[in-house]
């Protein structure tokens, strides 16, 4: 494709103007966070300021959204092991092991990836009230398990697949049996795949916002939750509600980086390796 | 052989694959199942200890005589040609720019990827920000260079959709950039040599090898923005509750509302079972094609 001077430069054009328009509304929040009310609420843009702390400690001080910050954590965390260790092994059935009806399972596993959100939280909303685990970090984990289990299913098993058949078998010969050179080859060998699939859990859970919104409870309740209580009041808080903002952002950005590589595979169920 | 068998036949795969399952069961199926049943009775949350009548179909029917379906299905749809459509259009000028480059890509992928991992409620607030009419950044800049300002965007009934649609650009074209982008890098170099020689420009290769090739990408990019677009929920219920009015009222917020604003229990299972039907017909359609080209 390289041939044409004009429009290399076009190109070069076209994704800086789309990267400033990805970064603007990023770095504007950014900047919200460190200033004063009066530079905020100006009719006139305001470039140069003097940059305050204060809008995080009150964060983190009057408003405890390290709480939310705690909460997301918990759930993040408990559905990405949950869905991991549940996860993993059905993948590499469905990668490496005679099955009747493979496809079909797999199949079955993809399909759960359009039942969305709504149809869920109705139903399971009535059933925790049952089970009186509303509010409870149970109620979230499992909700949250709904969306990260076929997730790890899918890539795990992309991973697996890719996987050179001849280092298992080898173990096979060797003495071991299948859960053998599943555990100790296998496994170890997609060590990167599996950190990426657990990063994306973790982004997906810490981003989810209406099974929180209708399960959590007080003690329970998750930062996108504690985004959202900010926003729509009558009197916004513009630099509190930024610096909350980046604080759920900056983990977010972290792990999204770290796992770049696999987050469109991830996104895609693994149709597309990037 | 005997040994080999029965520690990695069937049965091993089977029992790996079964907590997966049994996890999925209770947690998808269980819910869905127990949400058509229900959807059979009419009862409100607040009714509690009464009995249920039984109501057969009527939810259902109710739900097409509903003229509030009919108003959030057509802004859901709106909703969904509106943003997918230029989500896939500048998604694909922007791939097809990126592919260009020589130099940065790298750099440039992993800023563009940003937007699509940040919560959608915090783009709600970005946006709600930067579209403020008195302090955002849209009305500094538009006052600055003499252009209208002080446009309350999610507050006026005819640009409040327009408005949700912009967040929705704004959060998952990268995706689209990505996805089409990975498709163009596996297009064989040689494709590109025998065009040149037969004197083919710029576009005409864009147009004759690039976009027949990246078909499957295409496909796959309709599939998951589709479905996504079409349950959108959480930059509408941020941002404006449906309103003005009924002017951003969507599918999913409506059943939403039904159920945990209005308690009407019943009726909202059957509306959330009207989704997922939904739902799982537009996506069996792009799954087919997406099976005939071999990319699921």
């Amino acid at each position: 494709m390289k041939t044409n001077r004009g429009w290399t430069v076009a190109s070069y054009a076209i994704v800086a103007a789309f990267l400033v328009g990805v970064l603007v509304p990023i770095a504007a929040v950014v900047l919200n966070s460190f200033k004063q009310p009066n530079d905020i609420f100006s009719s006139t843009l305001k470039l140069a300021f003097s940059p305050t702390l204060d809008n995080y400690s009150k964060v983190l001080g009057q408003l405890q959204f390290q709480d939310f910050l705690v909460n997301s954590t918990v759930v993040a965390a408990g559905s990405t092991v949950l869905s991991i260790v549940v996860g993993v092994p059905a993948a590499y059935a469905l990668a490496r092991l005679p099955l009747r009806g493979r496809e079909l399972w797999a199949g079955a596993i993809l399909f759960t990836r359009m039942v969305p959100a709504v149809a869920l939280v109705v139903p399971m909303y009535v059933i925790f009230q049952r089970l009186e685990l509303l509010g409870s970090y149970t109620a979230l984990i499992a909700a949250h398990t709904t969306f990260n289990l076929p997730i790890v299913v899918w890539m795990m098993r992309s991973f697996f697949e890719e996987l050179p058949p001849d280092l298992e078998e080898a173990a096979l010969v060797d003495g071991a049996n299948r859960l053998g050179a599943f555990i100790r080859v296998a496994v170890p060998l997609t060590a990167p795949g599996l950190a990426a699939t657990s990063v994306l859990c973790l982004l997906f859970s810490w981003n989810e916002f209406l099974f929180a919104l209708v399960l959590s409870g007080r003690g329970t309740q998750t930062v996108p939750i504690g985004v959202a209580s900010f926003i729509g009041t009558v009197s916004v808080d513009w630099g509190g509600s930024s610096a909350a903002a980046v604080l759920a952002m900056l983990p977010v950005f972290v792990l999204g980086l770290a796992a770049q590589r696999f987050l469109v595979r991830g996104l895609t169920f693994g149709a597309v390796k990037g | 052989m005997t040994g080999r068998r029965a520690s990695g036949g069937r049965g091993l795969g089977y029992g790996m694959l079964a907590p997966a399952l049994a996890v999925l069961a209770g947690l998808i199926l269980g819910p869905l199942v127990y949400s058509a049943v229900l959807s059979a009775y009419e009862w409100k949350l607040t009714d509690i200890g009464l009995p249920k009548p039984f109501v057969g179909l009527d939810n259902y029917t109710r739900l097409f005589d509903d003229p509030m379906v009919g108003v959030a299905l057509r802004n859901t749809v709106l909703y969904v040609v509106g943003s997918v459509g230029a989500e896939l259009v500048l998604g694909f000028v922007v791939a097809a720019a990126l592919f260009e480059m020589t130099k940065g890509r790298k750099l440039a992928n992993a800023l563009i990827l940003l937007p699509m991992i940040i919560a959608p409620v915090i783009t709600a607030l970005l946006w709600r920000y930067l579209l403020d009419p008195q302090f955002g950044l849209v009305s500094q800049l538009s006052g600055a260079v003499g252009l209208p300002s002080g446009i309350g965007w999610f507050g006026e009934s005819n640009l409040a959709l327009p408005a949700l649609m912009v967040v929705d650009i704004w959060q998952w074209t990268p995706f689209v950039v990505l996805i089409l982008h990975a498709g163009m890098l596996s297009i064989g170099e040689e494709q590109f040599e025998a065009a040149r020689v037969d004197g083919a420009g710029h576009l005409r290769i864009l147009q004759r090898i690039v976009l027949p090739a990246i078909v499957p990408q295409i496909l796959l990019v309709l599939l998951f923005r589709t479905m996504d677009t079409y349950r959108i929920f959480d930059t509408v219920f941020v941002l404006t509750k449906g309103g003005p009015g009924t002017a951003t009222e969507t599918i999913g917020l409506y059943t939403y509302r039904t159920g945990f604003s209005y308690f009407d229990m019943g009726y909202a299972m059957a509306l959330s079972i009207f989704i997922l039907v939904t739902v799982v017909v537009i996506s069996t359609v792009y799954v087919r094609l997406l099976r005939r080209r071999e990319v699921l």
